[in-house]
């Protein structure tokens, strides 16, 4: 009986099985269903972003939620404020500006938190279009200038008939926030309660 | 995947020095914001991608040019496995700084006398959690294409490129070049917010599938190169 090759399987053994099964395949293989899937949403992905710029939503492009402070145009919210006494809140803002977004996601489309916007202050938006469009409107720039807006998100907030502004740079968490403005309109309320400086001498 | 990759890569990148500093300042400057005002919640701890990128830099590449990886595919591991591995620990590795942080912040939160809020932790935990596996991602790409920390030297340049094409974008008006300078950094940070699903606000489909397109197409670029590198067993002392 001729001796087995050495390269040969082992002969199948009735009853027992081999106990080291030798590996099949490649350790190379390409993941096709992970390359599908990743094409499949790569061409879901183009589409979503044409269709969400067709309809103009650059803002939805960005997860923008929907705001319930109820902005008032300049004009508007300024004989709004003559009129009520209530203090303006500008909010310095641009579309490009990531923490601009996060303050809208949390304060102005927060129900409770935009409710009492709209109970307190005369809330006025001032969108910079520098970057898209290389230029303001005058009036923008004006704003800009006269409360040394020098960055964004900046939130003013100022007594209809003039007084010192109070400015808040920047987005430093909900809470914190709120509490700043709220800490804004009693300082400007206070303004318009105390004398000017140097009229009781 | 494979776990003795997974621990392996852990304990590896958790016993740098280098990088326990770098997780060390991170986490101990985030928690400056919540010194000072305590009551601001979790929000001011920002996201944890610094941290990705300190656990996650040369998570391929180094195997590569250390010739560790030779020893982990010496055994029986595919390359997907081994990709896959490597991400999954850097995910893992981060979130687990990411708890503590949260946990640390919430003690600091208490101590101030400042209320914790609970869901806001939550938010926190998963919207970092879902930073770190995106970022992971790209970072298992970029690291299966150079070796050493070149995955950082990659990932900065291409930062670089997107910021330089954003500002000639905007400065001649070029809608199409801020476009792609904007895809080019979500590409490079992945980030998908849970917040507004959660609050039932109107999502953007566009940023979720972006996210999971993103991880996707990452890591399967990842295992393809990783597939056509040839990595050689001799030894060039010898």
């Amino acid at each position: 009986m001729p001796p087995p090759a050495l390269d040969s399987a082992p002969a199948a053994t009735p009853g027992r099985t081999p106990q080291v099964r030798p590996r099949t395949g490649s350790t190379r293989r390409d993941p096709l269903v992970l390359l599908a899937i990743a094409v499949v949403l790569l061409a879901l992905r183009m589409a979503f972003g044409i269709q969400e710029a067709r309809q103009g939503a650059a803002e939805a492009s960005r997860g923008a939620p929907v705001e319930r402070v109820h902005w008032r145009a300049l004009e508007a919210g300024l004989a709004e404020a003559r009129t009520t006494g209530k203090p303006l809140l500008y909010d310095f803002t641009a579309d490009w500006c990531p923490p601009c977004r996060l303050m809208q996601r949390e304060i102005f489309a927060d129900p409770g938190a935009a409710a009492e916007l709209d109970r307190r202050f005369v809330p006025v938006r001032i969108l910079d279009r520098m970057r898209e469009e290389g230029r303001n409107a005058a009036w923008v720039d004006s704003l800009q200038t006269r409360f040394h807006v020098n960055s964004f998100p900046t939130l003013v907030i100022v007594r209809p008939d003039g007084g010192t502004p109070v400015r808040i740079e920047g987005y430093l968490g909900r809470d914190f926030t709120l509490g700043r403005i709220e800490d804004a309109r009693v300082r400007v309320r206070t303004q318009a309660i105390l004398p000017p400086a140097g009229l009781g001498r | 995947m494979n776990l003795a990759i997974i621990l392996a890569t852990l304990r590896q990148r958790f016993t740098s020095p280098m990088r326990l500093v770098f997780l060390v300042v991170l986490g101990s400057t985030s928690m400056l914001p919540i010194l000072l005002s305590p009551g601001s919640g979790f929000a001011l701890l920002g996201d944890c991608y610094f941290m990705v990128l300190t656990l996650a830099a040369g998570m391929i590449g180094q195997d590569v040019s250390s010739g560790t990886i030779q020893l982990a595919l010496a055994r029986p591991v595919t390359r997907a496995q081994y990709v896959f591995s490597k991400w999954l620990a850097v995910t893992a590795g981060t979130w687990f700084v990411v708890v503590l942080q949260a946990v640390a912040a919430a003690l600091l939160m208490a101590a101030r006398g400042a209320p914790v809020p609970w869901s806001g932790a939550a938010l926190f935990l998963a919207n970092n959690a879902l930073v770190a596996l995106g970022a992971a991602a790209v970072m298992a790409l970029l690291s299966a294409l150079v070796p050493g920390l070149g995955d950082l030297g990659l990932l900065f340049l291409t930062f670089l490129s997107a910021q330089v094409l954003a500002g000639i974008g905007s400065s001649r008006s070029w809608g199409a070049l801020v476009r792609a300078a904007e895809e080019l950094q979500r590409f490079l940070k992945p980030q998908l917010e849970i917040g507004p699903i959660v609050h039932g606000d109107p999502v953007s489909w566009f940023a979720v599938i972006s996210y999971f397109s993103t991880v996707t197409l990452c890591l399967a670029l990842a295992i393809v190169v990783m597939n056509r590198r040839e990595l050689s067993y001799a030894s060039s002392g010898a």
